[in-house]
Parts: C-alpha cells; sequence; structure tokens
C-alpha cells in the first residue's frame, strides 16, 4: 500500500489547515500520480496546460462558434478614414497604413504573418452613386510584413479615399 | 498619435505612414520598420500633411528635407 506523508514548511510559521466540508457523506479525493502543484481557484493555469476537449470547448463556447468546422482567426485587421487628415480609428497587430496616394494603401503588421498566403477581406463604406471594392493592388506587395490594398469605385474603376476602410487578414 | 512619417514613393509622389494608436510602438521604432529600405524619411506633426486630398497623387516632396533617417534594411518591400 502506498503512503501519504504530511510535510510543514521549512521556514514558515504559520499554520496550514486542511479543512473537511460540512457534508454527512463520505467521500474519496484521490490525488493524481504525477509530482505537482495543487491547483486552487486563486492559481493561475500555464497555458501549456490547458489542453483537450475542455480546452476547446471553452474556446468555442466563448466564440459562439457551434458545430465541429474548425476556425480560423483574424490575424490583423484595421479600421481607417481615408479622407481628410488620414487615421486609424481601431486596429489589432497593425503597426501603420501608409498612404500612398488616392485610394490605395499599405497595411503594415505589428507582428509578421507566418507566410504570404493570407486571405485578405476589405470593406468601405459607400459612396453616392456607387459601390466601392476594396482590394489587394494590382501590382502591390503582398509580404509577410505588409499588404497593399485599393479602395475602387464600383462604376469608374477608379481609386478612390472613403471616409470607412476595413482590411481584414485570415491565417 | 500626432505625428506621421513621409518618404518618397517609386511613383514620384510621397507616402504618408500614419501610425496606429494601440500598436504599442514608438514613431521612431514605426519609421524603423515601415520605411522601405532605403527611403529618406522625416517625422512631420500631422499638421503638416495637407488635408485637402483633392490632388493627392500630386504631392511631392524635398528629398532635401528627409533628414530623419533611413528606411531600415528589414524591410523587404518597396
Amino acid at each position: 500500500m502506498s503512503k501519504i506523508a504530511l510535510q510543514g514548511g521549512a521556514t514558515g510559521t504559520a499554520t496550514f489547515t486542511i479543512e473537511a466540508p460540512t457534508t454527512s457523506t463520505n467521500r474519496t479525493l484521490t490525488l493524481p500520480d504525477n509530482a505537482g502543484t495543487v491547483l486552487s481557484s486563486a492559481s493561475d493555469l500555464d497555458a501549456a496546460n490547458l489542453t483537450g476537449n475542455v480546452a476547446a470547448a471553452r474556446i468555442t463556447d466563448a466564440l459562439n462558434a457551434s458545430g465541429s468546422a474548425p476556425i480560423y482567426a483574424c490575424r490583423a485587421w484595421v479600421n481607417f478614414n481615408g479622407t481628410g487628415v488620414v487615421a486609424i480609428r481601431a486596429s489589432g497587430n497593425v503597426s501603420s497604413i501608409t498612404d500612398n496616394g488616392t485610394g490605395l494603401y499599405t497595411v503594415n503588421f505589428t507582428t509578421a504573418m507566418p507566410d504570404a498566403d493570407y486571405c485578405v477581406s476589405g470593406s468601405a463604406n459607400q459612396g453616392s452613386g456607387s459601390v466601392e471594392c476594396v482590394g489587394e493592388s494590382s501590382g502591390g506587395i503582398r509580404t509577410t510584413a505588409a499588404i497593399q490594398v485599393a479602395i475602387l469605385n464600383g462604376a469608374t474603376n477608379a481609386r478612390t479615399d472613403r471616409p470607412f476602410v476595413n482590411v481584414s487578414i485570415f491565417r | 498619435m500626432n505625428s506621421r512619417i513621409i518618404y518618397p514613393n517609386d511613383d514620384g509622389g510621397v507616402s504618408v505612414i500614419v501610425p496606429a494608436p494601440e500598436c504599442g510602438l514608438t514613431i521612431e521604432q514605426i519609421a524603423a520598420k515601415d520605411v522601405p529600405a532605403g527611403k529618406p524619411f522625416k517625422i512631420v506633426d500631422v499638421s503638416d500633411i495637407p488635408s485637402d486630398r483633392s490632388a493627392r497623387d500630386a504631392w511631392t516632396v524635398d528629398i532635401a528635407d528627409l533628414t530623419d533617417g533611413v528606411g531600415g534594411e528589414s524591410n523587404v518591400f518597396n
């Protein structure tokens, strides 16, 4: 039969108490067959130890993702004003945008993408009498560090500035 | 962030780098990272950038004024 040894702290002076709950039912608390520190409600859990079905369920629940289809994350995004004084409203993993001319911008990533095979998605608010299209610019750069996008007037196909431009990167 | 970074682009015009306020980098760090390699640049106040973009593609810059540095070699894009 294996044994249980209780050992006091080497230097502390306080008393550590193990207390039973208020119950009339006999219970057995089985310790794990490995070394380590018991996790309490006040403990931090190393992300490396958060694995398996419970972790997967927690993540899919947090993302309201039903079903078993895999989830692929947005790796960078930006919402900016491309008119007047061009400015970024909000962003994630974007260090800056480069205004290269009318309707032509480079989105620079703070942390590089794992490769340049990512998916680019974009939108811009509608102008008067036209629907704007945001896409990868012809001949523009596509690297792990940055992507160049153009905003085109849907009626004339000319580059245009719009007050709401949104770009997101998936990989 | 009220600064912008300007540098000459390959089309003969001027590119303006607009920093992301939430990125956690300084304007100097952004310049070092996002100015294309070999391009001289200057950090300017946002008030120095015209808000009238009607002739945006005609903007030019005097290279002699771009005295704050040159884009790092880590930038492989142009």
